[in-house]
């Protein structure tokens, strides 16, 4: 039993390093699985409240495709989303993702947000054109831990 | 009620009915007799439960009682199981009256021993029809990769491979009523034309195969944002089509960026009958 606490405690620690570029992901299993199927469920704490709020009340063209779904699925998942969101629940992660975008701005990409510019300067264009990226909101191609929120440089 | 839940209902009555069944087959020496009693009534009951059941269900849905028929209306439900339940259930129920009758006419207990008997014979042979219908391909692909393992597994998920065929089923029952009067069944051939078809309202999407390939049981992968897609296909991915509100929002949003227009019940039934068939 003692060996057990101590070897988690050990993974603990051994944890604690990627913490420092952690973003809350979403838990909420509608919420993963609504946004899940077709992209990754990107973490609310890149967008404040009112870029969810919007997103979610546009969904019949969501960056030109359909999105559509049953309104009271919308409301619940833009409510778990707000509740993370940059400006309410993203923590650090949340106030890094605010620096740049001015109060009367309500960004939609993540990827035209300041932080996100400002993160990937130095990604090549040749980079960003291999097979398996297709587009910059695809996280995952190259931080492999981007659905857990961990964006570690790879 | 929806069909997930009578679905439930109706695999807990199903445990019902064979757990007493078999504690009624087991315990019916002298020296259990009690035992035997509780559980003949306790089947006796389940019966009653069963036809009551029947009127609380939906129509076509998981708790109704379709007349057993010689016909097949393919795609629909294979005839044999409105056969083995009036069989077994109408079997059951006489061999259970006929178990408490005999207490006071005691000509009638042959009659019961000989019913039971036969009942035992026609729950074998019903797992193993059972077994035929939902599992005979998956075993026989399981044969190929031939391991132990996968087949014990294959064991372990008969029951949810059913659960999912039937809630398939009450969707395509849906699509079925709404196509209206004139309706003749749908045909996996016209879900294919559909799948397949090339058409011109979007750039992005001309076709189901952008994103799904022209292979419906092979992994797909969204043409915009890399996402993998699980194959449609349910022999690939027995999940498929059986969560009625999801399959409604697909076809909401696919029809609409794809075809550029709403489809029709018919077509909705069609791509499901496609997609079953591969």
């Amino acid at each position: 039993m003692m060996k057990r606490i101590i070897l988690a405690a050990a993974f603990s620690l051994s944890a604690l390093p990627a913490l420092a570029d952690h973003v809350r992901p979403v838990t909420d299993p509608e919420t993963l699985k609504a946004c899940g199927e077709c992209h990754m469920a990107f973490q609310p704490a890149f967008l404040p409240a009112r870029s969810w709020t919007r997103m979610m009340g546009q969904l019949s063209d969501h960056f030109g495709d359909n999105a559509g779904m049953a309104p009271d699925k919308a409301e619940r998942i833009r409510q778990v989303l707000v509740a993370d969101a940059a400006d309410t629940g993203g923590g650090k992660a949340g106030r890094k993702a605010l620096r740049g975008i001015a109060l009367s701005e309500t960004p939609l990409r993540i990827t035209e947000t300041p932080r996100f510019i400002a993160k990937h300067e130095r990604i090549s264009e040749r980079e960003w054109k291999r097979p398996e990226v297709m587009t910059r909101s695809n996280c995952v191609a190259c931080h492999r831990g981007a659905e857990t929120g961990s964006y570690e440089d790879e | 009620m929806n069909a997930r839940w009578e679905f439930r209902l109706l695999r807990l009555w199903h445990a019902a009915l064979a757990g007493g069944f078999l504690v009624a087959y087991v315990t019916a020496d002298e020296d259990t007799y009690a035992m035997h009693v509780f559980s003949g009534y306790w089947v006796v009951g389940a019966v009653v439960l069963r036809l009551a059941l029947a009127l609380v269900g939906s129509a076509g849905g998981p708790l109704a009682l379709p007349k057993p028929r010689l016909t097949w209306a393919k795609p629909g439900r294979n005839p044999l199981f409105a056969w083995m339940a009036a069989i077994l259930v109408g079997g059951m129920a006489v061999a259970g009256v006929t178990g408490i009758a005999a207490d006071v006419i005691p000509a009638l207990e042959d009659l019961h021993e000989g019913l039971a008997e036969a009942s035992l014979w026609l729950v074998l042979a019903h797992a193993a029809i059972i077994a035929w219908i939902f599992q005979g391909r998956r075993v026989r692909e399981m044969l190929k990769g031939s391991t132990a393992a996968l087949f014990a597994i294959a064991l372990l998920t008969a029951p949810a491979a059913f659960a999912a065929d039937a809630a398939r089923d009450a969707i395509k029952a849906g699509y079925a009523r709404q196509a209206g009067p004139g309706f003749a069944g749908f045909s996996p051939e016209r879900g294919r034309a559909l799948f397949e078809s090339k058409n011109t309202a979007s750039p992005d999407y001309a076709s189901c195969t952008t994103c799904h390939t022209a292979d419906p049981t092979a992994d797909g992968r969204h043409a915009k944002t890399g996402r993998a897609i699980k194959p449609v296909a349910v022999s690939a991915n027995p999940k498929r089509f059986t969560d009625a509100a999801k399959v409604e929002e697909r076809f909401d949003r696919d029809c609409q960026t794809v075809l550029g227009r709403v489809c029709s019940a018919t077509e909705k039934g069609d791509y499901i009958a496609y997609m079953e068939s591969k």
